[in-house]
């Protein structure tokens, strides 16, 4: 029996190719769609699960007391970790580790900018690491030892053996390859393309070696002996800064590592979600788009029913029961999703290249990987029976007298469920539409907030080698940079303006309550900075050579409003003991979040701490040329240190990767649903074009004319599209405006969107039924009626 | 074999009862070739649905082979037509999808009938039927008096006792049709099947022994 069904399913599939197509292209599309959402949504909850004892291990969470609330981050001091291995029971392990940071490692006449992060020697344990060569024991037992991933050691060496071999760093430190690890995982948070020791930025600079526990400046990993300890481990944890300072402003808490990526958000010292929420909707959608195309296969096959209907009454009458009838329909809708499977593969192979460029991830589908193959025949097996369970118990439920008379047209309960299922498709089309619409509002809204400062035609470029703390060379830059015409101003600046850098509690002003703990941001820079910047003073002046400002600062406007000075500029106040007179007054700049207020900043002068270099581009020069200028001059400066150029703007759209992923990945998978959804819709019309040309043969024989036909055929369709569109709008608000209340500057949700989406659902679905009423009208009439 | 008491058939419509049939008594003896003549409209195919179980009359008593069938579940019931009963039609409902010897073996299937067995019985009819040069070609390759062969090997396949048979002619030509109907004699005298058989010739109401007229719902003459 089995064999014989299988050979009937495959004629008929063969037989129908235009269903056959649409219905395996919908499911193809439609499982391509899920399984590509699930193996994003797989790999974001792998994140830092790669190592062996991930589930011990913990990362060192620093809550600070601010005066805008509780500031919570990673950063501790750098006493933290000897202290919780010497003195908490349950701590197996514990390792300080730095921020990634980029580095020049050179061998011979070859150079690599690459990624590099300070650690100590447990976290290579910690973190299980797997060595080529060298051992986790020893690799970073020396001060002058370097542990290379093996991407780099192999872009270094080629095929030699890379142990013992010396590379230098920042053609300073020469340093000797003690190991060799496996390149990392995508999706681990502490990436880096080679492992330096924590005595090695120790002995570079002793400002590391501090003890003291007001000084956050690394990140510290805990590992357990065991998960049962945690919740002991995690008091006594929470009681070490009280024991070491008197002020009371900052809790430890340890945080699993596994946790970090997804929970990433603290809201007053509270865990609040993160990323995870984003995880959680693309979950979602995976399901959703996979109904969606099992939808389409229901409204196929019922629609189809009177052609199986006779079928379905020859079977019974020759003895077929209900549940070997049941069995043969499952059996037809499986064939069809193990087809759909196939072809998703297809698509998935082609397209996972494109997303994971698109995402920056590294998805992809293991053959040799047992749970993949679970998925897929999980999956293909879902798709399968829950698409063919409704038209199996339907079609099988026909009676023979009834079907076989001839006058078994489609009951009227079958088209009221197709009606549901079409609109709730179309529902969900249209509210990913508004959705995806929404949020690129809201991108846009926020890209183009005025940020302070003008971002466009601003390059920042990354101060190396001998520049660094060399006041002298960086002034020489300067003029060179000013004389090869490419820049218009040139400044500097401590950090990134786009990047998150130091702060401070430790500023004094007239009129300071004595709890008053607000966080000020601290940068130095030189001279030109608010000019070169395209920022707006407000009060005062800035920093400039006929003046001596070593004593001397400029604030931004949250800073004069957090110390309350009504004549800001002219007022002394005290930082870390020394006396400082503002002299300058600038708008807000915002360096960080463009999502949030900007914080006070300090600004002061100090060329021996500046790491970038700001360059306002001459916009009479192209850019091309403008930056081959820049290049040109820096590596005369510094030869042999390939220059580090970048767009302030492109720093900038950095910030949005979150949305821009949500965005893409809404926008293609509702083109998919709406694209799905339209095969359905065609389907649909395709089956109700042959079943009134009768009808249509008749309604021309007696005048009517191809307009009349053309609104009669479409305006079902037209209703139920609109139908669907009443039902999304509430939907699509209520999802909509709660995902805008996670952001405090937004967009107000108008009309528009919702507009766009009717307009485009409407003509979409206008177009799809139309070609095929268009066909229903022009067939010939004689054709139609000498039918049957 | 059958026996049919009372048996009566009606629609409510807006409250009004709408008669099918009414009063149906008649006995079927196994053996018999029946002939249910009447003009369109009369009830023949409703009562040839009931006899077949297609159909539930309203009300009265049916039994077959001494088994009251309202008393039987919807299995039961099943069990009993595929065993026993084979089914013609007018337009010979084959399948469209099967060649004509899958069309012949699919009965065999829900019989659970083991696959040698079903090779054979399907070989022995194709072979009767002279049918065994066609069997790999599709119901709309043939004629129509050959599809309607088919309809009656299929019929044939699971060895039923009775055959039920509505206008198997209906659609042929009266050369086809002749043929057909010998062939439904020839059944009836050698091999013992009973057959009933709806239609409204006749001549081809002539084949049988008996004849149930059949006039708006009531039988007026069972000779």
């Amino acid at each position: 029996m089995f064999r014989l069904n299988l050979k009937i399913s495959l004629r008929n599939l063969w037989k129908n190719k235009g269903y056959t197509f649409i219905n395996i292209g919908g499911l193809g599309l439609g499982l391509a769609s899920c399984i590509i959402l699930l193996l994003y949504v797989s790999y974001e909850w792998g994140y830092d699960k790669q190592a062996p004892d991930f589930e011990k291990t913990y990362l060192v969470y620093n809550h600070q007391q601010t005066s805008a609330g509780i500031f919570s981050h990673p950063t501790t001091p750098g006493a933290f970790a000897a202290e919780v291995k010497q003195n908490i029971p349950g701590v197996y392990r514990a390792a300080r580790f730095g921020y990634p940071k980029d580095g020049l490692i050179t061998e011979g006449q070859s150079s690599f900018r690459k990624t590099g992060v300070y650690v100590d020697p447990d976290f290579l344990k910690i973190q299980g690491y797997h060595f080529i060569s060298g051992s986790a024991s020893s690799a970073l037992a020396q001060v002058n030892a370097v542990i290379l991933t093996r991407s780099l050691a192999k872009s270094i060496f080629a095929e030699e053996d890379p142990i013992g071999k010396t590379v230098t760093l920042d053609k300073k430190d020469a340093l000797m390859v003690t190991g060799v690890i496996e390149d990392l995982q995508k999706n681990t948070s502490i990436t880096f393309d080679y492992l330096l020791p924590w005595s090695l930025l120790e002995k570079q600079d002793p400002f590391f070696k501090n003890q003291s526990w007001n000084n956050n400046f690394c990140m510290t990993l805990v590992q357990l002996e065991s998960t049962d300890l945690f919740t002991k481990a995690d008091a006594q944890v929470r009681q070490l800064y009280n024991k070491h300072e008197s002020d009371k402003v900052s809790e430890f808490t340890l945080y699993p590592i596994a946790k970090w990526h997804l929970y990433n958000n603290f809201e007053n010292g509270k865990q609040v979600g993160g990323k995870i929420t984003q995880v959680k909707i693309f979950l979602l959608l995976a399901f959703c788009i996979l109904l969606i195309a099992c939808v389409n296969f229901m409204n196929l096959s019922t629609a189809r029913s009177e052609k199986r209907g006779k079928e379905v009454g020859i079977r019974k009458t020759i003895g077929a029961s209900k549940k070997a009838l049941i069995s043969q329909f499952l059996l037809e809708s499986l064939l069809m999703s193990v087809c759909g499977m196939l072809l998703a593969i297809v698509c998935i192979e082609l397209s996972l290249p494109y997303f994971n460029r698109l995402l920056g991830t590294g998805l992809e589908v293991n053959y040799n990987d047992l749970r993949y193959w679970v998925l897929l025949i999980g999956l293909t097996l879902f798709t399968g029976i829950v698409s063919g369970s409704y038209p199996a118990f339907y079609l099988s439920s026909f009676e023979p007298v009834i079907v076989l008379k001839g006058i078994g047209k489609s009951s009227k309960s079958a088209i009221s469920v197709r009606q549901i299922l079409v609109v709730s498709q179309f529902v969900f089309a249209v509210c990913l539409m508004i959705c995806s619409i929404v949020i690129y509002q809201q991108l846009n809204f926020i890209k183009n907030k005025p940020v302070g400062y003008q971002k466009d035609q601003l390059v920042e470029i990354q101060v190396q080698g001998n520049m660094l703390k060399n006041a002298g060379r960086l002034m020489l830059t300067k003029d060179k940079l000013l004389q090869s015409g490419a820049a218009k101003q040139v400044s500097f600046f401590s950090m990134s303006i786009t990047d998150g850098g130091n702060n401070t509690f430790d500023v004094r002003w007239p009129g300071k309550s004595a709890n008053d703990r607000t966080l000020f941001d601290f940068r130095s820079t030189g001279y030109d900075l608010v000019a070169t910047l395209g920022a707006e003073m407000i009060d005062g002046r800035e920093f400039s050579p006929k003046h001596a400002d070593s004593t001397n600062i400029i604030i931004n406007s949250a800073a004069a409003k957090a110390m309350g000075l009504k004549k800001p500029v002219g007022s002394i106040i005290n930082w870390g003991g020394t006396n400082l007179e503002i002299i300058g007054l600038v708008k807000d700049i915002v360096i960080q979040s463009p999502y949030k207020k900007v914080d006070p900043m300090i600004i002061y002068y100090n060329l021996e701490e500046v790491n970038y270099i700001l360059v306002r581009l001459d916009s009479k020069i192209p850019v091309n040329a403008a930056l081959q200028k820049i290049n040109a001059v820096m590596e005369s400066i510094e030869p042999g240190f390939p220059p580090v150029v970048k767009f302030a703007d492109d720093n900038f759209e950095a910030k949005f990767q979150n949305e821009k992923v949500l965005g893409t990945i809404a926008n293609w998978f509702g083109g998919f649903s709406i694209f799905i959804s339209c095969l359905g819709l065609f389907g649909l019309a395709l089956y109700m074009a042959e079943h009134r040309k009768k009808e249509v043969g008749i309604r021309k024989v007696l005048g009517a004319n191809p307009i009349q036909i053309l609104t009669l055929l479409n305006k079902d369709f037209m209703r139920l599209v609109g139908i669907a569109n009443l039902i999304a709008f509430p939907l699509a608000y209520l999802i909509i405006q709660h995902w805008l209340e996670g952001y405090s500057y937004r967009i107000e949700l108008t009309l528009i969107p919702f507009f766009i989406a009717l307009v485009l659902s409407v003509c979409i679905a206008l177009l799809t039924i139309s070609m095929q009423s268009i066909k229903a009208v022009r067939a010939n009439t004689v054709d139609a009626l000498k039918y049957e | 074999m059958i026996t049919l008491k009372q048996i009566e058939k009606y629609y409510t419509l807006k409250g009004a009862k709408s008669y099918v049939l009414r009063h149906i008594d008649a006995d079927i003896q196994k053996g018999e070739f029946v002939s249910i003549m009447g003009p369109s409209g009369a009830g023949k195919s409703t009562l040839l649905n009931i006899i077949g179980m297609l159909d539930e009359p309203t009300y009265g008593s049916y039994k077959f082979m001494d088994q009251e069938l309202s008393s039987l579940s919807e299995r039961k019931r099943i069990e009993i037509y595929r065993n026993h009963i084979g089914f013609v039609f007018q337009a010979y409902h084959l399948i469209d999808e099967m060649t004509v010897e899958e069309n012949i073996e699919v009965p065999l299937h829900y019989k659970n009938i083991s696959s040698s067995e079903r090779k054979s019985r399907v070989a022995d009819l194709l072979d009767r039927f002279q049918m065994v040069a066609k069997k790999d070609l599709f119901p709309h390759q043939l004629s129509g008096g050959q599809q309607q062969l088919v309809g009656i090997a299929r019929a044939l396949a699971p060895q039923p006792l009775l055959i039920l048979a509505d206008e198997p002619t209906g659609n042929l030509q009266s050369a086809q049709a002749l043929q057909i109907m010998d062939l439904f004699r020839q059944l009836n005298k050698d091999e013992g099947i009973t057959i009933v058989q709806v239609t409204h010739s006749e001549a081809n109401a002539a084949y049988g022994n008996r004849i149930l007229n059949l006039v708006d719902g009531v039988v007026t003459n069972n000779s």
